[in-house]
């Protein structure tokens, strides 16, 4: 049945409104959306899909003083897998080779990847790899679909020698570091600094600045190259730092002193350039590239060796009978006491009711201030400072640089302790200390508290008559001079003394004298303490048939006498030292 | 038989107010595709396989207009039968992705529902223009809905939730075609809506205004009108105070039951992306290849349900509105067309087709601007994907047809 009858006009109008509105109410929600909110749209598609990167600025490399590399760059690599594309080819046996992990755990890490809800986000199998076997399973991507890698900047160590306490190691920026960060150096979290050594003190100039740039990535963060239309900002390189350490000579004394707890410094005097600079037990500082395992960390931390502490610079020691040698420049300068006047050293001294004793019990004899220091006699010095001024020789210990900061360009140098009459009145009460104090002071003992840095700027000065300089490690740094006024015949007094000491056949330094042309002067120093058997050291320096000088101070801990084992490590030393020092090239 | 299905048809015009917008929306269509088929071979592209699918397309109109229409009104009936049988036959066939929507033998396969879309509207059509005397409104009102619902439910249980709506849809302006007074028609529908709309406060008040505004224009008794008010506001508040009050698994039920192909973790973050898209599109949009929320995949199912967020992320307003305008124009010629002619069931075949293209726009757009749930329901002429394409296609090879016939 058909109808022929025209549909009112008004239906189809009405239809049509009907139809129009409909689109107009969907018109104001694409307003709404593209022109009212764009921005809030914009911000947040761009938050989607555009992401910074850190292009990390290469650290500078640390060199010797003869331009061999200490410190490289080597990045270490983290292997990652997306879970969802791991296909059936996956070669798990070659990738559980390459890093040391069963198949079946592989194969259980991807299943339940797979089942995950974030199977597209990379899942981290191996921290640290290196770069060889990176590069291997690069190779053999096809047979690993899935994995990728991202890099970590990481410091690896060249040379022969350990040099941990003086390089430094880096450490991972965390939130607290943040906090603490000056903002200058532009750190992010999870970039590395430098947490102590050289790599600390010299932070703002090895590091660089990391660069940036804007990448697209994806839905599964995969990436899809540079944003052309954002800023780039390429990374500039840290510069290079030149050190004063001779590594060669680092390493000997390194392999020499391995086994002892104890400093070793060897420097040279008429610049102020640290060549040796040791602190035993040390660490590989090889396994502290990249975070450090909190095991490895805390076994470190708490070992009774304290392996991390610094000993050289930052480790406090009574410096024992080197420190005569203030006393002994004391008189020389002081018209007090006559340095050929004899005393008679029985052994013994009684002061009030107490008894101090000369290390040798049988007593030296007659004894004047040249032979005293020979024979390192105490009784000598216990009757001298009572002769002497204690201020005057508080003083002296003073313009030799001890009590404070040699300022070496190393972090946390310790500043040591001379005692004074008003640090004596601090800590004992102005009737609780008395001339029985001043008696262990000047053999070295007591209260007074030294850094090995501070022991050997002492004969730094006495070896150079005086005109030295700051002891640094920065081969370019500035050269701060370190001046001492005495008289001539007092630096001639006391180079003869200490040549005495070791070449004499009774002297006590005598263990430390060498067989080749150069001459070898020093003090040995035995300090008493309440960790057990006395530590052993000598200072001393050495002068080449040219004419070039090296001074060194061997301290190890509980070694016992100053002439035994610090001189014989001194005696090997100084020989390596006379054999090889023209190797030592001189700066400038 | 033959001849009842084919005919000799002397001059074929060309209709271009219907043909040349679907002929414009198919083109923009194969840019957006272009611009989502980068970095795939062409071969393999969807850009490819929708330039055959709308050459095959076109084809498909030029053989249409030597169909006579007068058949699908003689056998409007046994049409619906097979359909009804065919839809009952899918519970039988293999679920694919959770849905039994497909026949397949061998290696065809058939989506009836798809075909149902035109077979409900022929049918309603042939039904209604049957009708001499409209008085007896609930028994054709009845009637009417019957025979949408009845493959509605069908293929609302495969499930298709978007289809089963489509059928339900498509007897509203229908129904208003043959003269029934649009207050019934708006009683019907209203509780549907008022229950959606309390979805969002913003979109409540607005359904407030027009309610108003249709029962202004279309004159009830006022105690009639008033009535349909206060149920209508009652049920939105009340869907929504049942909604809050429930627990979240309740809810959970509730929406599977509705639509259990939802994906509760990922509509809410595809809707997210698609608006994401579509506001950062801003005016003039981020240029041809240059969405990144495209691109970047950020974007799901973006040559399908949500191709126009494409358009919307790489044309911005601009290129919506060249859209919009296009599908008004088609809907406008289409139903200026459908009041011309004489032949009732010609004139609702065209309505119906006209609502069926207009439900599919306004619902797949309002999905992917987060104002109506997902529903899987593509754009015409522009999604990708043969079926629904076809579907079109012929859909507008017939309407070019009845309109040479008929005018």
């Amino acid at each position: 049945m058909r109808s022929y009858q025209l549909i009112p006009t008004k239906r189809k109008t009405t239809l049509i409104y009907v139809f129009l509105v409909l689109i107009i109410l969907l018109s104001f929600r694409y307003v709404d959306l593209q022109i009212l909110n764009f921005g809030k749209y914009q911000d947040r598609a761009n938050a989607n899909s555009i992401r910074q990167i850190i292009l990390n600025a290469p650290r500078g490399i640390i060199f010797d003083r003869k331009g061999i590399p200490l410190v490289e760059n080597r990045p270490t690599y983290d292997l990652m897998l997306i879970p969802v594309d791991v296909t059936d080819h996956f070669d798990y046996d070659l990738l559980s080779k390459k890093t040391d992990i069963p198949p079946a755990e592989l194969q259980r890490v991807v299943d339940e990847g797979k089942r995950s809800i974030n199977r597209f986000r990379p899942k981290l199998i191996k921290r640290h790899i290196n770069f060889e076997v990176m590069s291997n399973l690069e190779e053999h991507k096809l047979s690993l679909p899935g994995i990728i890698f991202t890099e970590n900047p990481a410091r690896t160590y060249v040379s022969d020698c350990n040099l941990s306490h003086t390089l430094g190691y880096l450490r991972i920026v965390s939130e607290n570091v943040l906090r603490q960060a000056p903002l200058n150096l532009n750190y992010t979290l999870d970039d590395v600094y430098g947490a102590a050594g050289m790599e600390k003190t010299y932070e703002p100039l090895l590091r660089g600045n990391n660069g940036l740039e804007y990448h697209r990535v994806d839905i599964y963060s995969r990436d899809h190259g540079v944003v052309r239309d954002e800023d780039r900002y390429p990374p500039i390189s840290g510069q290079s730092l030149q050190i004063t350490i001779d590594s060669k000579l680092q390493a000997y004394v390194e392999s020499r002193i391995s086994g002892h707890r104890g400093a070793v410094i060897v420097m040279d005097p008429t610049t102020g350039e640290i060549l040796v600079f040791t602190s035993s037990p040390d660490y590989s500082l090889n396994t502290f590239v990249g975070p450090i395992p909190s095991e490895l960390w805390n076994s470190l931390n708490k070992s009774p060796d304290r392996p991390l502490v610094n000993r050289g610079s930052n480790g406090l020691y009574p410096p024992g009978s080197t420190f005569k040698l203030i006393a002994a420049s004391l008189i020389m300068e002081s018209d007090l006491i006559n340095p050929y006047y004899n005393v008679q050293c029985n052994g013994s001294y009684t002061l009030g009711d107490r008894v101090f004793r000369c290390w040798n019990t049988a007593g030296h004899g007659q004894v004047n201030l040249k032979t005293a220091i020979k024979y390192s006699c105490n009784i000598y010095f216990y009757r001298a400072i009572q002769g002497l001024i204690f201020s005057e020789w508080s003083d002296m210990a003073s313009r030799y640089g001890f009590g404070k900061k040699t300022g070496i360009d190393l972090p946390y140098e310790a500043e040591g302790i001379i005692p004074t009459e008003a640090y004596l009145n601090e800590k004992y009460t102005r009737r609780g200390w008395s001339i029985g104090n001043l008696l262990s002071f000047v053999i070295g003992q007591g209260d007074v508290l030294a850094t090995p840095l501070q022991v050997i700027q002492m004969v730094n000065l006495i070896s150079t008559n005086g005109h030295t300089y700051q002891p640094h490690l920065n081969i370019f740094a500035e050269k701060v001079p370190l001046n001492l006024q005495l008289k001539l015949k007092t630096w001639t007094f006391l180079q003869d003394a200490m040549f005495d000491v070791v070449n004499a056949p009774d002297g006590t330094g005598k263990n430390a004298k060498i067989q080749t042309n150069g001459t070898v002067r020093g003090k040995t120093g035995t300090s008493q303490n309440p960790h057990g058997d006395p530590h052993s050291s000598f200072l001393g320096y050495l002068t080449t048939s040219e004419g070039d000088t090296f001074t060194l101070y061997v301290l190890i801990e509980n070694g016992g006498k100053g002439s035994g084992i610090a001189a014989s490590i001194a005696k090997d030393i100084f020989t390596y030292l006379d054999a090889t020092h023209t190797t030592i090239a001189v700066n400038d | 038989m033959i001849k009842k299905i084919f005919q000799t048809s002397g001059n074929i015009k060309i209709y271009w107010m219907v043909l040349l917008p679907v002929f414009c929306l198919c083109l923009i269509s194969l840019i957006l595709l272009k611009s989502t088929s980068q970095q795939i071979e062409f071969l393999n592209s969807t850009l490819f396989k929708q330039i055959i699918w709308v050459c095959i397309g076109m084809l498909v109109i030029w053989l249409l207009q030597y169909v006579r229409i007068q058949f699908f009104y003689e056998y409007g009936y046994y049409f619906y039968a097979i359909l009804i049988l065919l839809l009952i036959l899918t519970f039988f066939m293999p679920s694919v992705y959770g849905a039994r929507r497909w026949i397949m033998a061998g290696p065809f396969s058939f989506q009836p529902s798809e075909a149902g879309k035109l077979i409900v509207i022929f049918t309603i059509a042939k039904f209604l223009s049957d009708q001499h005397n409209l008085s007896q409104i609930l028994k054709i009102m009845g009637i009417t809905f019957l025979l949408a619902i009845v493959p509605a439910i069908l293929v609302f249980k495969q499930p298709d939730l978007g289809t089963a709506m489509i059928y339900v849809a498509i007897t509203f302006p229908m129904l208003y075609w043959v003269g029934f007074r649009p207050f019934y028609l708006f009683v019907i529908a209203a509780p549907v809506v008022s229950i959606l709309a309390a979805s969002s406060l913003i979109i409540f008040y607005i359904w407030i205004i027009i309610m108003l505004g249709v029962l202004f224009f279309s004159r009830p008794k006022l105690w009639q009108g008033v009535m349909v008010f206060v149920l209508n506001i009652s049920f939105g508040t009340l869907t929504s105070f049942i909604w809050n009050h429930l627990y979240e698994h309740q809810k959970e039920r509730v929406l599977t039951f509705l639509d259990p192909m939802r994906d509760p973790m990922g509509t809410g973050y595809q809707i997210l992306q698609s608006i994401t898209a579509v506001g950062s599109g801003g005016l003039t949009g981020k240029g041809w290849g240059h969405g990144t929320q495209t691109h970047l995949r950020f974007l799901p199912v973006r040559d399908t349900d949500f191709i126009l967020s494409v358009a919307g992320e790489e044309f911005g307003f601009v290129g919506i509105i060249v859209i919009l305008i296009l599908f008004s124009t088609l809907c406008y010629w289409m139903i200026t067309y459908a009041q011309k002619i004489t032949n009732k069931f010609a004139s609702l075949s065209i309505v119906g087709f006209t609502a069926l293209l207009f439900v599919h726009i306004f619902i797949n757009m309002a999905m992917t601007i987060g104002i109506f749930p997902v529903t899987g329901l593509p754009a015409p002429f522009i999604s990708y994907g043969g079926t629904f394409l076809l579907t079109c296609m012929v859909l507008i090879g017939l309407t070019n047809n009845i309109l040479n016939q008929n005018i």
